[in-house]
């Protein structure tokens, strides 16, 4: 009885001995994967905060002052550059009302909008240019032309409740003035 | 290669025999009732004894056999309506059964077990007086038709004519019986009336005139009515003026005159008034009638008589007995009188005919249905026992057309309501809610409210959960226990009590008007009848309107139906007021009518208790307003300058309109005249009152709209010309608003004639004639529309609607007759619409209106398709899946109503006519409601698996995810 429990014991103690739930290390002489990468660099000791890459010179420049004018530009121009896109998978996509459209639309009338709501983000965004106001307008204008082109498809698609025909269902029958009744002399 | 053809012919052809009902829905929410109408003749099958037919013939020209167990319908042969197809005479012999059809046009023979016809031949021209069969020594081989001036002799097996001889004098005397004896002679028997009897004696082999004598006879007026033939050849007749019986032997050479037998020296008298009846019985045709026969001395009064060497003696008087009749089985005859008992039950004695003792043990009690007529036809089926003695069973016609079938002690074998084979007019009504339900509406009733405090209230409301529990409670268990026994042995049993409303208000209750006074109301989802109510001296030819006044929504208050009833001969109308549900009779207080009736109006203005007010309009253009409380008759103080009437009066060809005072009287406002010698005024129809147009306009093709003109007050008068030439007559069809008299439109279609059907809704005005010069049926349609806007899209009124309508018209030609037309009619009108139109083949068509449209383009354009109209084309097609009753056709449809249903895509209709037919039809299929295959097992099972597919792929994830956390 006692003899294979023993035994059952000794080889949950042989694992443990193995590989433990858990362990530290503070030697780095003998250990198993984490130290193997330092491993490879010899067996010299960095103090702490140290890195081997150099650290770049962060003091702004006057050529990075051009650079983030440009990026600032690419961000207040990336809608307007989209457009010619949109049009293009406008003019694929067709007038049918099916799904791939219908997504098509939904993508090009959601995105001007999200970008629209998210504004004052990207005003943060262009915070460092000179020219902030003038990138904010061109954003702006570029993400409202972007909407009006979903509004147009839409229109193209006949989604647009524009026509009387699409308030027929809302109208009430009209309220009768006068009661009437009768009929063949019975 | 040949039989490769035909079966893909074969199979091509199944391809297309696709119907509207699947195979399964059969039955499932439609139901036909076949019946037959009020029975003249009927006869038992004797030849057997296991026979169980039951042979009737019936004023609605039907020949039928009845299953004489069950009361179902063996064959049924429906002819002709009319005079043409009228039944003369029923005579039956072994397995055949002779009619003589249309006035003496016609002598058929039926083979009486599956119906079949074993012969016919056309007589020659004359009306009919008398058929009988004709026996020669022992043995029934002839029939004889006797006409006003001839009479034929026909060969019973093959119907061929053996001889046909005129009758002398045919001029001045009246020819009115047959008598044959079986010893090788047919007599006929004529009166000259107020003169003498004449008869006249033929032999059988080649028509011979053996003998003819005339016999005295000045008091005589009919022989058919007061003569009959007993023992050896016997003349008996009875005079109520003389209160005699008078006997003559038709063929003793010596006796020249009548021998008088005064009804004193009986101690008999007829009462007053009453025309006496004398009824004999002649078992086999090939042998002298029996010597007894019955007198009929007043209406409650029979007497059994025995005529014996020339003597009269009364075997058993009866009094009072209300009918009597002879039966025979094998060699014994029998008489079956029906006597009272009590108020509401009869007792039907057997006596042996020969005797007058009675059988014992033979009574049947007969319980007369209070909401019932009066017996008034007795036929009995006589047969003997194994002990050799005789039993027999009975058929009691009554007033109000039904026939019970009764056998001993009294258990009724079966019952047919045969009125409703003539139903006039019918409504439908909704069914109320349960008595749970009820409760619960009682509780929040604004009585209830108002007398209780808080805390009653909160008890009440307590005690009605708890009542709402229990029935939920004994709900399930009934399913429990109806579901451990075996399905056909659940039997629904409808009764009232049971009645409630289901979740779509599908099922509703029918109230069926008929033309004898009976009204019916019968489940619409079994065709079980709930109710029947016979009102008594309801004159043959009157007029019914049926009125709903309340219906089941105003819980306290019963639901409430008003009958007005008009006496065509003195135009004087009567109301019965009842209660849909259970039929009964309301309590209320209806006006007196001293005036005759002109029309009615149901105002949607309503009383206190939420009855609508109905305006009754007499002679004198007065009105009458029921229920006329002081409420009502301030309402109608108040709106009485918005309420109009208008009257057509076809026979002087005028059209008026009125408008009513707040003195109840009215003025005239407009009258239009269409000269009667021109054309006549057909029909006139406005629009149903429960009719909900739910689109106000069309959409075009440009996505623009095409607005209808909802004209309410709008009715559709349809004349015809009163030439019927050919070349000259016409259908005119004129639009008239009936406020104003505004003439609206008016068409007319040249070279068409009648009878036109039409229906009236919304926006249209559906019309089918004959076109007499192409000589075909075609259909029309006009449809109005006020244009790309609309003139005040909130209030519509008749008196200010400055710009006429746009009038769209389109014909078509189609392929069949036409019995009857309908439309379809759902709670909002959303669903598309569809015209169920009744075939005289007995199939009704749902057509849809689709096809109907006045704007269905010549060339297809984008537009058009784009509107999804169909091409014009000029034929309308007939397709056999748009039968909505398959096979089970109506017999002569001549009504079909329709009602909504709580499922916006179903419609309820039934057809009447000599049959009921109840269905349901989906215009624009069921899009409301799962279909009746919906895979419940296979989407439940899918969704139960895919839940727990996630329970256990999440456990699963999480097991993975903490694992890997830990490496």
């Amino acid at each position: 009885m006692t003899a294979p429990g023993g035994g059952a014991l000794a080889t949950r103690g042989g694992a443990t001995v193995r590989r433990m739930k858990w362990s530290l290390e503070l030697s780095l002489g003998n250990s198993r994967s984490r130290g193997d990468r330092q491993s490879k660099d010899g067996d010299v000791m960095y103090p702490v905060g140290y890195s081997d890459k150099p650290v770049p010179d962060t003091s702004v420049q006057e050529a990075d002052r051009n650079l983030v004018e440009k990026r600032c530009w690419d961000v207040a121009l990336g809608p307007l550059k989209q457009i010619p896109m949109n049009l293009f998978i406008m003019y694929m996509s067709g007038n049918t009302i099916s799904i791939f459209p219908i997504m098509m639309v939904c993508m090009m009338a959601w995105r001007p909008i999200q970008a629209l709501m998210s504004m004052s983000a990207t005003f943060k965004l262009l915070e460092s240019s000179s020219q902030q106001w003038l990138q904010g307008l061109v954003y702006l204008i570029g993400n409202l032309l972007g909407s009006a082109l979903a509004v147009y498809k839409c229109q193209s698609m006949g989604l647009l409740p524009t026509h009387s025909s699409d308030w027929l269902a809302f109208i009430e029958p009209p309220q009768r003035l006068e009661i009437m009744g009768g009929g063949m002399v019975m | 290669m040949a039989w490769l053809v035909v079966r893909l012919a074969i199979s091509m052809s199944l391809l297309y025999t696709a119907s509207a009902v699947f195979e399964d829905q059969v039955g499932k929410f439609d139901w036909r009732q076949q019946f037959i109408g009020k029975v003249r003749f009927a006869l038992f099958d004797t030849h057997s004894q296991a026979s169980k037919k039951l042979l009737l013939a019936t004023d609605k020209n039907v020949f039928a056999s009845l299953n004489s167990r069950t009361g179902d319908l063996f064959w049924r042969h429906v002819d002709k309506t009319g005079p043409e197809g009228h039944i003369d005479a029923l005579l039956m012999y072994g397995q055949d059964a002779v009619v003589v059809v249309g006035n003496g046009r016609l002598l058929r023979s039926w083979e009486t077990t599956v119906g079949g016809l074993k012969w016919e031949t056309v007589l020659d021209t004359g009306s009919f007086q008398a058929a009988a069969l004709v026996g020669v020594q022992d043995f029934v081989k002839y029939v004889a038709v006797l006409k006003k001036s001839a009479i034929s002799l026909h060969d019973l097996s093959s119907g061929s004519e053996i001889w046909v001889e005129n009758l002398p004098d045919s001029d001045s005397v009246q020819y009115q019986t047959i008598y044959s004896g079986g010893n090788g002679l047919v007599l006929v028997l004529g009166v000259v009336p107020n003169s003498h009897i004449v008869i006249v004696e033929y032999k059988i082999e080649d028509g011979e005139i053996m003998n003819k004598k005339s016999v005295e006879a000045a008091w005589m007026s009919s022989l058919e009515s007061s003569c009959a033939v007993v023992s050896s050849g016997i003349l008996l007749c009875v005079d109520q003026i003389t209160q005699s019986l008078y006997t003559l032997p038709l063929q003793s050479a010596e006796q020249t005159e009548m021998r008088q037998i005064h009804l004193q020296t009986l101690d008999l008298e007829v009462v007053s008034g009453f025309r006496p009846v004398l009824t004999s019985t002649q078992p086999n045709p090939a042998q002298p009638p029996l010597s007894e026969f019955f007198l009929q001395l007043s209406p409650d009064h029979h007497i059994l008589l025995q005529f014996k060497d020339g003597l009269i003696a009364p075997l058993r008087d009866f009094n009072p007995a209300y009918l009597a009749a002879f039966a025979t089985s094998g060699e014994r005859t029998v008489a079956a009188v029906m006597s009272p008992k009590n108020d509401t039950a009869c007792s039907i004695n057997l006596f042996s005919a020969d005797t007058g003792r009675r059988h014992l043990d033979t009574t049947i009690i007969y319980h007369m249905d209070p909401n019932g007529g009066k017996p008034n036809r007795l036929y009995v089926h006589a047969f003997l026992k194994k002990d050799d003695s005789v039993g027999y069973r009975v058929m009691v016609q009554t007033e109000d057309l039904a026939l019970t079938f009764l056998q001993q002690p009294g258990r009724v074998v079966w019952m047919r309501e045969e009125a409703l084979a003539d139903v006039v007019t019918m409504e439908m009504v909704d069914l109320p809610f349960t008595g749970t339900q009820a409760e619960l509406e009682g509780e929040f009733g604004k009585k209830a409210a108002i007398q209780d405090g808080l805390l009653p209230m909160v008890l009440k409301r307590l005690s009605s959960q708890f009542i709402l529990l229990q029935a939920w409670l004994a709900h399930l268990w009934k399913l429990f226990y109806d579901a451990r026994k075996p399905r056909s042995s659940v039997k629904n049993e409808v009764t009232i009590d049971v009645l409630s409303r289901d979740e779509f208000n599908l099922q509703k209750m029918m109230l069926m008007v008929t033309a004898s006074g009976k009204l019916f109301g019968i489940d619409s989802k079994s065709g079980t009848i709930l109710w029947k109510q016979y009102l008594e001296n309801i004159q043959p030819n009157s007029v019914f309107k049926l009125i709903v006044q309340r219906t089941t929504a105003h819980f306290p208050h019963p639901p409430q139906c008003t009958l007005l009833i008009k006496n065509k001969d003195t135009g004087l109308g009567s109301l019965y007021v009842f209660n849909p549900i259970f039929g009964k009779k309301s309590q209320i207080s209806v006006p007196a009518l001293p005036r005759p009736i002109l029309q009615t109006l149901l105002l949607p203005v309503i009383d206190q208790d939420y009855a609508k007010v109905l305006l009754l309009i007499d002679d004198q253009y007065k009105v009458t307003a029921f229920p006329s409380t002081k409420n009502v008759l301030q309402q109608l103080q108040d709106t009485a300058s918005s309420i109009f009437f208008y009257l057509v009066d076809s026979s002087q060809g005028k059209l008026s309109g009125f408008r009513l005072r707040k003195d109840l009287s009215t003025e005239l406002i407009w009258e239009v005249v269409i000269p009667t010698e021109v054309q006549k005024i057909v029909a006139v129809k406005g629009k149903r009152a429960n009719e909900h147009v739910h689109s106000q306009g069309r959409v075009m093709g440009d996505r623009s709209v095409l607005y209808k003109y909802l004209n309410p007050n709008l009715l559709a008068v349809i004349t015809e010309s009163t030439d019927t030439h050919q070349e000259r007559s016409f259908v005119g069809i004129i639009l008239i608003d009936g406020v104003t008299g505004r003439i609206v439109h008016e068409a007319v279609q040249r070279k068409a004639r009648g009878p036109v059907h039409f229906v009236h809704s919304e926006n249209w005005v559906v019309y089918v004639y004959w076109n007499s010069k192409f000589r075909r049926n075609e259909f029309s349609v006009l449809e109005l529309f006020e244009g790309a806007e609309l003139y005040n899209s909130t209030v519509f009124s008749s008196l200010d609607r400055p710009h006429p309508p746009q009038v769209l018209q389109q014909s078509y030609i189609f392929p069949a007759p036409i019995n009857t037309l309908e439309a379809t009619l759902t709670e909002k009108g959303i669903t598309s619409r569809h015209l169920l139109v009744g075939l005289p083949s007995g199939n009704i068509l749902s057509l849809p209106k689709l096809f109907l449209d006045p704007r269905r383009p010549e060339m297809v354009s984008e537009q058009s398709r784009e509107e999804n109209l169909i091409p014009y084309a000029p034929e309308m097609p007939i397709r056999e899946e748009w039968f909505i009753n398959y096979n089970q056709t109506v017999s002569r449809v001549r009504g079909i109503y329709t009602a909504p249903s709580g499922l916006e895509s179903t419609c309820l209709v039934v057809a009447y006519g000599l049959d009921i037919y109840q269905s349901r039809v989906f215009p624009s299929k069921q899009f409301d409601v799962l279909k009746d295959d919906y895979d419940y097992i296979l989407i439940s099972s899918v969704l139960f698996g895919l839940f727990f597919a996630t329970m256990i792929s999440k456990r699963l994830a999480e097991v993975k995810l903490l694992n890997r956390a830990w490496r």
